[in-house]
């Protein structure tokens, strides 16, 4: 009897204890699985956002309240905020700020009005069209030195093509335009080269958010009368909003921090000046020439965060202004 | 050797080589043991006429490699400056030009002593100037040894002379400028014949002209001397941009040297150094450039030195790379190659140099030329913010040639921009 009654009895018990482990040992699992896997995965990004990403930011303020210069080791401690107010007398600065902002508006306005009706002429059945549309997205591809070095061949003085261009018309056959010389011809400039290369690319990112919009919306408005260019801005326009006022941000942050075809628009690249006079340097040129050149570090990096903020500012403002102007109407 | 941009193909070909050394050799021994191979860098700018003397040294020392590494003027000095802070990175031996060695001689514990090298005897070999341009101010810290002195002549194209009715035999044209007043003139009567332009650029006038005055931007107590040599300079300058001579080219650019081979300019200020820029940049002009004397006297523009810096990591094998190259046999090849004058003045009577006749330059007797200019010479103290300031300057003449800053506005100008390079 103890025998008979003993023997079910571990074997009652033994299988519990198993299941009861090996649930509780998936139920673990599973609970893992839910709540902190995904953290797992995302943690790369943050990881390396924190490395390359949240700490030269911080460090750069840092940096920025005080004094390090590379070419006098004896200059160094804190400096206060004595970075950042000279900035708001510092003319260089003022004159960085102010081509910075014209190239941005030469650059930017054109740029999105053409990559819209550039994609908007995609947008209808055109014949060869993926050759069209791998067409507008070359230049994108283009690495912006090779670029940028094209540019100043085509932008110089005396053998430039731009200059012959324009001298067919009649323009500057008695003095070459010296691109180079003045503000206005050196933005010009600048801001061609930016065009060139993003107008495909806004072009195909607001050619796919097009794409999404039904077709019977134009042939309503059509059997109502309004011609292409009113059903661009009537209907295309505000039904991709958020893809404008992401091309919108998007091409803020870039203007704002527009480097390379202005340093190299220089004969001398290596002067980081941008021009004679700063003709054409852009804060993030000029924030390069300060730490670089100058080697002063600490007001460098009182400069970046500056854009930083300027960029913060001018962002909001355009999210603001584009959303209005596309949506605002309705 | 001044500034100097380098030949694409040839920085192509060091470049490739430099690279593919580097990968060759990064995995052995770099201590400078007698059986481990060590690969030297070198940094400097322009043509250190260093390629042939690169590999007769591999072949005398097989445990030798040497990389050459040739980058723009202003940017090899910084970026030296930069790898010293940081403590490293800097080459086993990095050239530094006399615009820039105050600025580095006063951070002489950053660089070897050669002094300790046994370096002190060939001081007498030396012009006395040059040897204390890279002592250190307190006499005890020798951080480098001098290659070359720049010197000054004018350069100039025979045939555009002839062009325009002037004298070509060299002794008729320095004759025809003896002040810089006349060297005005002479230009102005070029351009008005010709229609052309007589000078490359007026910021190469304004750097020989500051070169011979007895006090540059800065005196020795480091204080900004504006109203002095560089009002001087400034002043000729702009008058010789004012007045249209200058064909408004920035040099080591790709247009200045379309320049020299498309007759854009008849002169140009030529220290012993460019005589190499112009062989290598026009080759197909051989023969139609003289060297005449500059107006106004003995003046000097430009000349290196070279250092080793401490963080180095083979400091034994780069010095005696040095010391090497600052030997006769070697510095005599150097001028015949690029040009480049000794600051040995001993070597001046060598009948290798005494009586070496440049070809290219319709057979000159540069070898008589530039050692008188050397030898008779009371050289500027450079300020330690020399560079940056000279760099501000030559940016409001530019400006002034561009026509978007007028003559009279100029100086005001400068000293703003040059007090600003000074802080």
């Amino acid at each position: 009897m103890p025998t008979t009654r003993a023997a079910p009895d571990p074997a009652t018990r033994r299988p519990r204890p198993t299941p009861v482990r090996s649930s509780t040992w998936r139920d673990r699992l599973h609970r893992f699985d839910v709540r902190y896997v995904p953290y797992l995965l995302i943690a790369p990004f943050f990881l390396l956002f924190l490395v390359f990403g949240l700490f030269p930011m911080v460090f750069n303020g840092v940096v920025a309240l005080r004094h390090w210069r590379l070419d006098d080791p004896e200059l160094t401690g804190w400096a206060g905020t004595e970075n950042f107010r000279r900035l708001l007398t510092d003319g260089d600065f003022g004159n960085a700020l102010y081509n910075t902002s014209g190239i941005f508006l030469l650059s930017t306005v054109p740029q999105l009005l053409l990559a819209l009706i550039i994609a908007s002429m995609l947008n209808r059945r055109l014949r060869a069209q993926t050759w069209w549309r791998v067409g507008a997205l070359l230049p994108y591809i283009t690495p912006i030195t090779a670029s940028t070095l094209v540019f100043n061949v085509f932008f110089s003085r005396d053998f430039g093509m731009a200059n012959w261009a324009l001298g067919l018309l009649g323009i500057g056959t008695e003095t070459p335009i010296d691109w180079r010389a003045d503000k206005l011809h050196s933005w010009i400039a600048i801001a061609t080269m930016v065009n060139w290369k993003w107008i495909g690319y806004n072009a195909l990112l607001y050619l796919a958010a097009m794409q999404s919009i039904p077709r019977d919306v134009y042939e309503a408005s059509a059997l109502d009368g309004a011609g292409p260019w009113r059903q661009l801005w009537r209907i295309t326009v505000p039904m991709i909003r958020p893809v404008v006022i992401f091309t919108v941000v998007l091409s803020t942050i870039g203007g704002l921090q527009l480097f390379t075809e202005p340093m190299l628009f220089d004969l001398n690249a290596q002067t980081a000046r941008g021009g004679a006079g700063g003709e054409w340097q852009t804060v993030a040129q000029l924030i390069y020439k300060v730490g670089w050149k100058d080697l002063n570090l600490g007001y460098a990096a009182a400069m970046s965060w500056a854009l930083f903020l300027i960029i913060l500012v001018v962002a909001a403002l355009n999210t603001l202004l584009t959303n209005r102007i596309s949506g605002g109407r309705r | 050797m001044r500034r100097s941009t380098p030949r694409w193909l040839r920085v192509a070909a060091v470049g490739l080589a430099v690279g593919s050394l580097v990968v060759a050799c990064s995995g052995r021994s770099t201590t400078g043991g007698s059986d481990g191979e060590v690969t030297l860098t070198i940094n400097f700018w322009g043509d250190f006429g260093l390629q042939d003397l690169k590999t007769k040294y591999e072949a005398d020392h097989p445990n030798v490699k040497i990389a050459l590494n040739s980058g723009e003027y202003n940017a090899q000095h910084e970026d030296l400056q930069k790898k010293l802070i940081a403590g490293s990175g800097a080459p086993d031996i990095a050239a530094i030009d006399e615009g820039f060695i105050v600025q580095f001689r006063s951070q002489a514990d950053k660089f070897v002593n050669l002094l300790d090298k046994d370096a002190g005897r060939y001081e007498t070999n030396y012009l006395p100037w040059k040897w204390k341009q890279s002592l250190s101010a307190d006499g005890t810290t020798q951080i480098g040894l001098g290659t070359d002195v720049g010197g000054l002549a004018m350069c100039y194209r025979t045939d555009l002379f002839a062009a325009a009715e002037l004298p070509t035999a060299r002794d008729q044209v320095s004759a025809l400028w003896p002040t810089w007043e006349k060297f005005l003139e002479v230009g102005q009567g070029y351009t008005a014949k010709t229609g052309k332009k007589f000078v490359d650029n007026a910021t190469n006038l304004f750097n020989p002209i500051l070169g011979q005055q007895p006090v540059g931007f800065y005196d020795e107590s480091e204080q900004l001397q504006m109203a002095g040599g560089p009002k001087v300079a400034f002043d000729f300058a702009v008058k010789a941009a004012d007045a249209g001579l200058s064909a408004n080219l920035t040099s080591f650019q790709a247009d200045w040297d379309k320049g020299f081979t498309s007759g854009a300019f008849a002169v140009l200020p030529c220290p012993a150094w460019m005589l190499g820029h112009i062989q290598n940049t026009a080759p197909g002009t051989k023969g139609k450039w003289d060297i005449a004397a500059v107006p106004g006297g003995g003046g000097n523009w430009g000349g290196s030195f070279l250092t080793v810096p401490k963080q180095g990591r083979n400091v034994y094998e780069a010095y005696k790379f040095v010391e090497w190259l600052i030997q006769p046999e070697q510095q005599i090849e150097v001028f015949k190659k690029v040009g480049n004058l000794p600051s040995q003045p001993a070597l001046y009577s060598d009948p290798a140099i005494a009586e070496y006749q440049n070809e290219f330059f319709s057979s000159a007797p540069v070898g008589q030329i530039f050692p008188r200019m050397a030898e008779g010479l009371t050289p500027q103290y450079f300020g330690r913010k020399n560079g940056p300031t000279r760099v501000a300057v030559e940016n409001v003449i530019n400006r002034v040639q561009n026509g978007t800053l007028t003559p009279d506005a100029a100086w005001a100008e400068a000293i703003k921009e040059a007090g600003k390079a000074s802080r």
